[in-house]
């Protein structure tokens, strides 16, 4: 019994967990109202991202491209950056942040981006000199990290680009939920509502689940605005729920405006999700209200039916964002689910030595392997090889094929969930998140049961 | 109906429907209006056709459906002897060659290579 | 009418270049809008890149291969679960994706180790698999990996495996297209010719430009075997490595798709003397036209017209009866370019459908001749449209559906505009007799769906509150 981690000891992929740096970062740019993100590379960066997304929220996003060409390789990109803002600012006259995102290619070819903001700015004043346009540099070559350190990488530009200076408090609470869905995002407000806190939530992705209107207006974009970011310096205290996603922004305005600042936990699960609201209390002065005490409640009646009954001893494997996989990883101990396989994917080195980690490591009483670096091959090879046997898979809709030759129930959490309907709008996070999540594991299982003729009879007296 | 309006419905036929005057290169267009139109002529007119390569055997295959076609839609066709036939088919190629290679401002035509 | 410069475009005006209205007594002579330019930064072109145009959609079609990219994660993340070619040996090809995760000190020092390790680690991951593209990416293009020469090393310490390599980083070109080329060309001169096929009739094809979307090439088979003809490669639909070394053995070259795949097809005329002929596969007198003339080659018409009365007796009705509700329904096509000259005139005769407006994201000037040729009058042929252009279109012409990808479907929902998705198909295959039918029937029940008008109302309407209050006392 025992807890092992381990690194992928292949140098290349097969099917890979993640996207690279800078489709973390477009992913960050779009959640700014009145932003378009202009990705400074080939057209495939941006046009592949944007489709990326489209799948996940079944939505389309404004991102721009470059469109950098072979004379751009040879004599340089800086002229493209240039003729790029110029036209996006010429013909979205409601368009207040352009975020310079960069990609492999024009980081080794070194583009100078913060001297082309430089140009840039000065001709931008020239031509409209009533209108303001912050152009933020973001640096996300490719060859490092993955869609998740861009996602941090673009999140930490904005602040550090918008919040120049420490102004009158404002008495708002700094909240970076993460790469989470709008689901989530909705349900945080809600508690940080009912909490009465007036909150900053950056990126603010609630309107990426967005209607059709009688009117035919268009309203899918961030709601996180230029003066939200520009106001963080002022605020009581900032949270950040995913370490890898948005902590270093909230560590960046500790360290430079002495804003309080507290990291994690994930609130996946019901522990984590107490975690969280009381660091808000403590940052806010704000009681936990009653109505989250019964909204817990709520969500423990209903687990307590599933957990000793029909997760104990069930063993699941988790691939997905570090904060995630860490976060369900302990939300199936809470729930006596068995995580024995964890993939965090990218080069990141600080997940093996994250306390959250070690802290599992340490407790869990069942054979467990974390596989840093990882790639889906890991969680494909070992069921091919035998080496696992596996009850259930939990992580995005990249390895449904591993669930359906494999014959495993999956259930889809993470991103992109494109292959069943509606996830974006499901909470997974908080109370309500834990419970619903729960539920959809049960009839993962359940569904399992009857197609394989497992038992099945045991849901006619449920 | 003139002989110029007559030239028209070949022409309006063969722009909707043939993809083969649209090949990559001038070159190959060439072949093809002069290739297709050869033997489409060898049809209307009666004459025996000698089809030796294989593409001899595509222009061919090309040409007879066009010519079903064109009997099908234009009856006049049958009337025509086989000068006023071969007088259409100039006047189609020409207008072809126009379109399709000396007026044509495709900027990809004369590459040297594919 | 000239071309058009439209009110969004007023500050980018060479973009009047690459839209065009028809007009009557117009033809390409005078008008033909300019393509295959370099898209100006910053507009929101739905173009991709160079290596998605080789991996994507045509090297990555092979069911039997593995698709090496040499580059960072990214690049084969973005071309994995993003087209729908099935295979008939478990989709293999949509299953996997292989990346040689390049990072830092790769670019600093070279990452042609790193790419040799990944080439073996890939191969014995999966013994059974003995073929493998590589591709070059924009970074492992710029430091000038040299991914031939390992490729070579790799197939002499392996000599069951063979590999092919692909040098088109996304940067290559101004779009997809550019991809496309590389690929065909680097084919045609490494790869042809170097297995023989196994001929089993006196009537051999390759067919050229079709990738299998959603079946096509699997129902097009069911053709080809009812008229005895043996198909040496589908280029690349459904398709094993080696059937497409062996493209050399073919009598005809029946292209479908001129622009991903012409290339290939004008170099085997010219190598090795195989005629071309471009066919459209889509629409029913488009097909059966095709099938004569394939008949028509080989001397088996017969076999043909009983083929084409067969399938027309089977699924004329029922493609009538979806003409009969289709009528006059305007569609709009913004694709990536052949098919737009391959539908506007089969949704007409067909369906009785009109095209009012189509874009081409990558379509090259050949390709607007063809549908200029085609299309209607009063409709808009666009290159390399953008989403502002795309709005403006849409006010004038306002089309009843749009055949386009998801990413603008999911635009044109919110203006109450159903889509069609125009490049992997709703519920296809679409090709052939039976295939087109399955489009009628997409854009019957597209344009029909009763959701669009609820999404209409205004349950507010011209009533207030207060009088809605009133009427129920």
């Amino acid at each position: 019994m025992g807890c092992e981690i381990t690194a992928k000891d292949r140098a290349g992929i097969i099917n890979p967990m993640f996207d690279c740096q800078p489709a973390g970062a477009q992913y960050a740019g779009i959640g700014v109202k009145d932003s378009i993100p202009l990705v400074h590379g080939g057209q495939g960066c941006s046009m592949f991202v944007r489709l990326l997304f489209a799948q996940h929220f079944k939505e389309n996003f404004d991102i721009a491209s470059t469109s950098l060409h072979e004379e751009s390789a040879v004599f340089g990109g800086n002229k493209r950056i240039e003729e790029g803002v110029e036209v996006l600012a010429r013909r979205y006259p409601n368009l207040r942040m352009i975020q310079i995102i960069t990609t492999c290619s024009t980081e080794v070819i070194g583009d100078d981006v913060e001297g082309s903001i430089n140009v840039c700015n000065r001709k931008l004043k020239e031509i409209f000199p009533d209108r303001k346009i912050h152009l933020v540099p973001v640096h996300t070559p490719s060859f490092k990290g993955s869609h998740v350190s861009g996602y941090d990488e673009c999140v930490k530009a904005m602040v550090k680009t918008l919040a120049t200076h420490k102004a009158k408090p404002n008495g708002k609470l700094n909240v970076f939920p993460g790469w989470v869905n709008p689901g989530d995002v909705a349900l945080l407000k809600s508690y940080l509502k009912e909490m009465g806190i007036d909150a900053t939530v950056l990126m603010d992705t609630e309107d990426f689940d967005s209607p059709m209107m009688p009117d035919k207006s268009i309203q899918t974009h961030g709601l996180t605005t230029v003066e939200d970011l520009a106001g963080t310096p002022n605020a009581v205290g900032s949270i950040a729920l995913a370490r890898y996603e948005g902590g270093s922004a909230a560590e960046y305005l500790r360290d430079e405006f002495e804003v309080p600042c507290v990291v994690g936990p994930t609130p996946y699960g019901i522990a984590n999700t107490d975690a969280m609201l009381q660091n808000i209390s403590r940052l806010t002065g704000k009681p936990i209200p009653e109505s989250l005490v019964r909204e817990r409640g709520i969500a423990l009646d209903a687990l307590q039916d599933l957990a000793h009954m029909f997760f104990a001893d069930k063993k699941v494997a988790i691939f997905g964002h570090a904060d995630l996989v860490i976060g369900l990883a302990e939300f199936c101990r809470e729930v006596q689910l068995k995580p024995v396989l964890l993939l965090l994917g990218d080069d990141n080195s600080k997940y093996k030595k994250d306390p959250r980690i070690l802290a599992l490591k340490n407790s869990v009483d069942h054979d467990m392997e974390v596989v840093c670096n990882a790639d889906l091959w890991e969680l494909e090879r070992r069921i091919r090889d035998k080496e696992i046997e596996l009850d259930l898979i939990m992580g995005h809709s990249k390895g449904r094929y591993i669930a359906i030759d494999a014959n495993i129930p999956m259930v889809r959490v993470g991103f992109p969930s494109f292959d069943r309907a509606g996830l974006y709008r499901k909470p997974t996070i908080g109370y309500k998140g834990a419970m619903e999540l729960g539920e959809s594991i049960a009839n993962a299982l359940f569904t399992h049961m009857e197609y394989t003729r497992d038992r099945e009879w045991i849901l006619n007296t449920w | 109906m003139t002989s110029e309006a007559k030239v028209d419905q070949l022409y309006g036929y063969v722009q909707k429907r043939c993809l083969w005057q649209f090949f990559s290169r001038s070159w190959d267009r060439q072949e093809n209006i002069d290739g297709v139109l050869g033997i489409a002529a060898d049809l209307l007119t009666g004459k025996e056709l000698t089809l030796e390569t294989p593409q001899q055997r595509l222009f061919y295959a090309d040409a007879k459906i066009m010519v079903r076609d064109f009997k099908e839609r234009f009856p006049w066709i049958d009337e025509a002897g086989p000068a006023q036939v071969r007088d259409m088919l100039n006047g189609l190629k020409a207008r072809l060659v126009d379109i399709a290679i000396t007026g044509s401002k495709n900027r990809e035509l004369h590459h040297s290579l594919y | 009418m000239p071309m058009v410069l439209l009110k969004c475009d007023k500050d980018i005006p060479e973009r009047e270049k690459h839209i065009y209205l028809k007009a009557p007594d117009e033809d390409t002579r005078d008008f033909l809008p300019l393509s295959n330019a370099a898209t100006i930064p910053g507009t929101l072109s739905e173009r991709g890149c160079a290596f998605c145009g080789a991996k994507l959609v045509i090297g990555g079609v092979l069911k039997d291969t593995i698709q090496m990219i040499h580059g960072p994660l990214g690049c084969a993340y973005d071309t994995w679960h993003t087209k729908r070619y099935p295979s008939d040996n478990g989709h293999f090809q949509m299953k996997y994706v292989w990346s040689t995760d390049m990072k830092e000190s790769h670019i600093v020092f070279g990452g042609e180790k790193r790419l040799e390790k990944s080439m073996h680690e890939a191969f014995d991951a999966m013994p059974d698999v003995k073929r493998m593209i590589v591709y070059t990416t924009c970074p492992t293009a710029l430091i000038g990996d040299d991914i031939k020469a390992v490729a070579k090393k790799v197939m002499a310490a392996r000599p069951d495996v063979d590999i092919f390599t692909v040098e088109c980083p996304g940067f290559s070109g101004v779009s997809q297209s550019k991809g496309h080329h590389v690929l065909n060309i680097g084919w045609v001169n490494e790869k042809v010719g170097t297995v023989e096929p196994e001929i089993t009739s006196e009537y051999t094809i390759n067919f050229i430009g079709d990738y299998n979307i959603q079946g096509d090439t699997q129902l097009l088979q069911q053709y080809w075997d009812k008229l005895g003809i043996q198909v040496i490669a589908h280029f690349t639909g459904n398709a094993n490595y080696d059937d497409l070394r062996g493209m050399h053995r073919a009598k005809l070259n029946v292209v479908n798709c001129a622009r991903s795949a012409g290339y290939i097809a004008n170099e085997l005329k010219k190598q090795y003397g195989i005629p071309r002929l471009d066919i459209d596969s889509w629409g029913f007198n488009y097909m059966a036209e095709g099938i004569r003339k394939i008949c028509a080659f080989f001397g088996i018409e017969e076999k043909g017209e009983a083929l084409i009365a067969e399938e027309y007796a089977k699924w004329k009705p029922k493609l009538d009866w979806y003409k009969e509700r289709l009528k006059g329904t305007k569609m709009a096509i913004w694709t990536g370019g052949p098919r737009l000259w391959h539908w506007t005139k089969s949704v007409e005769d067909d369906l009785g459908v009109q095209v009012v407006a189509m874009s081409s994201k990558f379509g090259h000037e050949e390709d607007f001749e063809k549908v200029i040729a085609r299309g209607q009058e009063g409709t808009y042929y666009i290159d390399d449209g953008n989403e502002l252009e795309f709005f403006e279109i849409i006010d004038l012409v306002k089309p009843d559906v749009i055949f386009t990808g998801p990413r603008v479907g999911e635009l044109v929902k919110k203006l109450h505009i159903p889509y069609v998705n125009g490049h992997a198909y709703h519920n296809g295959p679409y090709m052939g007799f039976e295939g087109f039918v399955n489009l009628a029937r997409d854009m019957h029940n597209a344009v029909h769906n009763p959701l669009l008008k609820l999404a209409a109302t205004d349950i507010r309407g011209t009533t207030t509150p207060a009088q809605f209050k009133e009427a129920a006392e």
